[in-house]
């Protein structure tokens, strides 16, 4: 995928501008709450996707990137709000510049402006998933099954994999319709052929039998062997097969109809009325309707509810218990309208089919009112076939259905009401015909027979190609579903594991055997962990709200090991272990140094101790570290060591505000001792809770450089160098002089100049101590970067030097 | 990025080309339209699983 570089923010969130080098590796930035940090994981997941997870999705109705993405003071001048990212692509070898702005989020400028890098951050930007807050990872644990599995689903993009198979699903029911519809032509076409023939069975021995008697009246040879370019008629001169008019089977196509007529009011009249009654359940309970209508739309609503306002139409409920339950009884009614909609197709399939019959029963008889005059029987029954063709066709969907229930209710054949007259005046017409001779009638016979032959092959053809492609589309719908699930069953097993494992490593100390169970159910992911050796159960039924997160991180964690693989190079963590204890965080270090070594990691915590775990853990390291002091409104976040913290406690104590100026100047000198503590390697009196005081850091700080200084004044002295001795002598000559100014040094014996007492100060007062150190600090800083020394290697050091080796001062002396 | 979907559609195809039901023609078409981007819809598999074969009549 991707590592970042830097990132240069201006006026977005709560950041006015703020530069921040990640060196490709694991970040961490700590500070109290409010003080920005999630502001810069903001920032970086809208310079990489265009979309801020926060201001997206469950909860966040009237929140958009346009409108809440800037710096409140710059809502008006969303162009003045923009992400500069410093990217590298290691599969391309390439580094990028990405800038997005606010105003047009969809429109980064990428440099360089390669295809293939295009490509590559459009993949990353899809991705939105990267970064995760705690809130987010909790949707994994505390959620029923099937809330879960559309969560995991979303994580994994598997929405496409589900689209796919619903249109392979769709197809399969439309080819069984046209199978359906086939299977009818069949039926129809065999009776008319039958009826001709007057055979009982369509066996090509009575067929044939019944052929050969004619052939053999008119002096033809007689067809041994039916094959597929068999032609009845075949011998039968021009003349002979002009018409194909045969009286006796005209009069039987005729009686046909007659005879069907009969039944015609109570047709089919028991699933018309089942239909009918199915669609007025449908309307006389609209929610019935609704919910079967909109089932995929109330799925989707409930998956979105996060509160008492509904997310579908924004009415309010008394609480999300109520709304919850309201969508879950629309889907149970939808589960009732789909086993009533499946009815309503079954018995509309019957009518569509008995449609085509009839409709097969008139064609030869409309046939026969058109060439004997009957202009007007014969423009009646075309209208009526048509119009069954017409009604067979709309009886696919429930909407469609529907939109018949008149006709279905009262008489859905629909016959004209001159039908009676008509086919009697036909009746009468043929009948009135004289007989036809023998060879006529034989001869008639075969070209009838012949065309409804070839109607029937025709309609088989039909129907097997129908059934073929009906086959095969079950088939590949089965196969795609069948593989779809091994596929997702194997998923769910590596995530399983790889869930187990992680978690595992975080709780080595109190859950070794721990399991865990994550399974594919239905439409839900049931998720049930061991507890205890006391057997499986919901992550929430005996868990810590510690462990609990522990388990959302590491199930996000297996979920993007399988999403990405080896791509999984980068993710944001937005402060998502704030329940896990220090010494599970520990192991949580540990956890993300064995097991992703190629991923990096901006994490942010709240928690001071965390960053520092996360320090002596090897995760992070200085200068892969940032701290945020506090924050304010107009200034955005105060990164402590830069120059904001000294700009707040002279505009504290412009306001005379002593008490904020002392909190301001101990924080921040906490934080300066600590961190110089580490990056010094000072003597500190060991705390098994971690909870170092000032007291217990900033003396030995000082006591550490003013050695460390002195070293280097030695190492000069061996090597001749003067003007390095004299340097490092000032240094120190400095550092002492800052340390008496500040009192530092006192602190342990004289309580009047402890830092305890600042808050009770004058202003007048506290203005030399901020003053003093103000010094005492800037003997620990480089002058040209501002960056914190510090000393390498950190055993034996040889050098006490800056991040832009600006200070490069020698420790080691010359050999003897 | 080798991903889920595209390792279902691979075993798929692999399951579809040993299937009686679905011929060489079909699966190379249907292998067309799953490596188009766009999704994949049932009119387009409608118009491939409906390919007329010939045959079927009385003999």
């Amino acid at each position: 995928m991707m590592k970042l570089d830097a990132i240069h923010i201006e006026e977005m969130r709560g950041i006015r501008k703020l530069d921040i080098d990640f060196q490709q590796g694991t970040f961490a930035i700590s500070g109290p709450n409010g003080s920005g940090k999630s502001g810069v994981i903001d920032a970086i997941e809208f310079g990489l996707t265009g979309q801020i997870g926060r201001l997206t999705g469950k909860g966040t109705k009237g929140l958009s990137v346009q409108e809440h993405g800037p710096h409140v003071d710059k809502t008006k001048f969303p162009d003045a709000a923009f992400v500069e990212l410093k990217l590298t692509l290691p599969a391309l070898k390439k580094s990028v510049t990405i800038k997005r702005k606010v105003s047009d989020p969809k429109k980064p400028t990428i440099t360089p402006a390669d295809a293939d890098v295009k490509a590559a951050l459009a993949e990353v930007s899809d991705h939105p998933e990267i970064a995760l807050s705690r809130r987010e990872i909790l949707r994994f644990i505390l959620v029923e099954p099937a809330k879960r599995s559309e969560e995991i689903q979303s994580l994994l993009k598997l929405d496409e994999i589900g689209e796919t198979r619903s249109a392979l699903n769709t197809a399969q029911n439309r080819l069984q319709a046209t199978e359906r519809t086939a299977v009818a032509q069949v039926t129809s076409t065999r009776e008319a052929l039958q009826r001709h023939l007057q055979i009982a069975t369509i066996r090509p021995e009575d067929l044939l039998e019944a052929v050969n008697t004619r052939r053999t009246l008119l002096g033809l040879p007689s067809i041994t062997d039916l094959t597929a370019d068999t032609k009845l008629d075949e011998g039968l001169t021009a003349t002979a097969t002009g018409s194909d008019f045969n009286k006796e089977s005209a009069l039987r196509d005729i009686k046909a109809l007659f005879n069907a007529a009969k039944d015609f009011p109570e047709l089919l009249k028991v699933e018309a009325t089942a239909i009918v009654a199915g669609l007025e359940k449908l309307e006389g309970d609209p929610a019935l309707l609704s919910a079967l209508q909109r089932r995929a739309f109330i799925e989707k609503g409930l998956s979105f509810v996060d509160g008492p306002d509904c997310p579908l139409c924004d009415k309010p409920w008394e609480d999300e218990d109520h709304l919850r339950a309201h969508l879950q009884e629309k889907l149970a009614k939808s589960a009732e309208a789909k086993k009533l909609q499946d009815a309503l197709i079954e018995n509309a399939s019957k009518i569509a089919a008995s449609a085509i019959r009839v409709a097969g029963l008139l064609t030869p008889v409309q046939k026969l009112a058109q060439t004997h005059g009957e202009v007007e029987g014969a423009q009646l029954l075309a209208a009526w076939k048509a119009d069954l063709d017409s009604f067979r066709s709309k009886l696919q969907t429930v909407d469609d259905i529907a939109g018949q229930k008149d006709r279905l209710a009262s008489s859905w054949l629909a016959v004209p009401d001159k039908f009676s007259v008509a086919l009697n005046t036909v009746r009468e017409k043929i009948e009135a015909k004289p007989d036809q001779s023998a060879t006529l009638a034989a001869q008639t016979f075969l070209t009838t027979a012949q065309i409804r032959l070839a109607d029937f092959r025709e309609a088989l053809r039909k129907n097997k190609s129908a059934k073929i492609a009906a086959v095969a589309g079950k088939a590949a719908h089965d196969v795609y579903s069948e593989v779809m699930e091994e596929e997702l069953n194997a998923l769910y097993e590596e995530v399983q594991k790889d869930f187990s494992t992680f978690y595992k490593a975080i709780n080595e100390d109190d859950e070794k055997t721990f399991t865990a169970k994550i399974k594919p159910t239905g439409a839900g992911v049931t998720f049930d962990v061991n507890f205890y050796d006391r057997g499986l159960f919901p992550p929430a039924a005996f868990h810590s709200e510690g462990h609990q997160d522990g388990m959302g991180v590491c199930l996000y964690l297996a979920l993007m090991k399988q999403l990405f693989g080896k791509d999984f190079t980068f993710a944001l963590l937005d402060d998502v272990v704030m329940s896990v204890d220090s010494g599970h965080r520990y192991q949580f270090c540990k956890l993300l140094k064995q097991y992703f070594k190629d991923t990096q990691f901006i994490i942010t915590t709240h928690d001071r101790l965390w960053a520092e775990q996360m320090k002596s853990a090897g995760l992070i390291t200085g200068k892969r570290s940032l701290v945020f002091h506090s924050w304010s409104i107009d200034g955005g976040p105060i990164v402590e060591s830069n120059e904001g913290i000294w700009q707040e406690i002279s505009a504290a104590l412009g306001k005379n505000n002593v008490e904020a100026a002392a909190a301001a100047l101990r924080h921040h000198l906490e934080y300066a001792a600590r961190h110089l503590a580490g990056e010094l390697v000072a003597s500190v009196p060991f705390r098994s809770d971690g909870n170092y005081e000032l007291g217990d850091l900033l003396p030995p700080v000082v006591s550490r450089m003013k050695k460390l200084l002195g070293s280097a004044a030695e190492a000069a002295q061996s090597w001749g160098n003067k003007e390095a001795k004299e340097t490092a002598t000032r240094r120190k000559e400095e550092l002492s002089a800052a340390a008496v100014a500040s009192n530092v040094e006192q602190w342990a014996v004289n309580k009047l100049v402890h830092y305890n007492e600042w808050a009770n100060f004058g202003k007048k007062d506290f203005e030399p101590v901020v003053t003093a150190f103000k010094d005492l600090l800037a003997c620990f800083r480089c002058d040209k970067c501002d960056s914190w020394l510090y000393i390498t290697p950190r055993t034996n050091p040889e050098l006490l030097i800056c991040s832009c080796k600006g200070v490069g001062v020698n420790l080691k002396p010359k050999a003897k | 990025m080798a991903t889920l979907q595209k390792q279902i559609a691979d075993k798929f195809f692999e399951k579809l080309a040993h299937s009686k039901e679905v011929d060489t023609a079909q699966v190379d078409e249907l292998k067309a339209l799953f490596s188009n981007d766009k999704k994949v819809k049932a009119d387009d598999l409608v118009k491939i699983f409906s390919h007329p074969t010939g045959g079927g009549g009385l003999k």
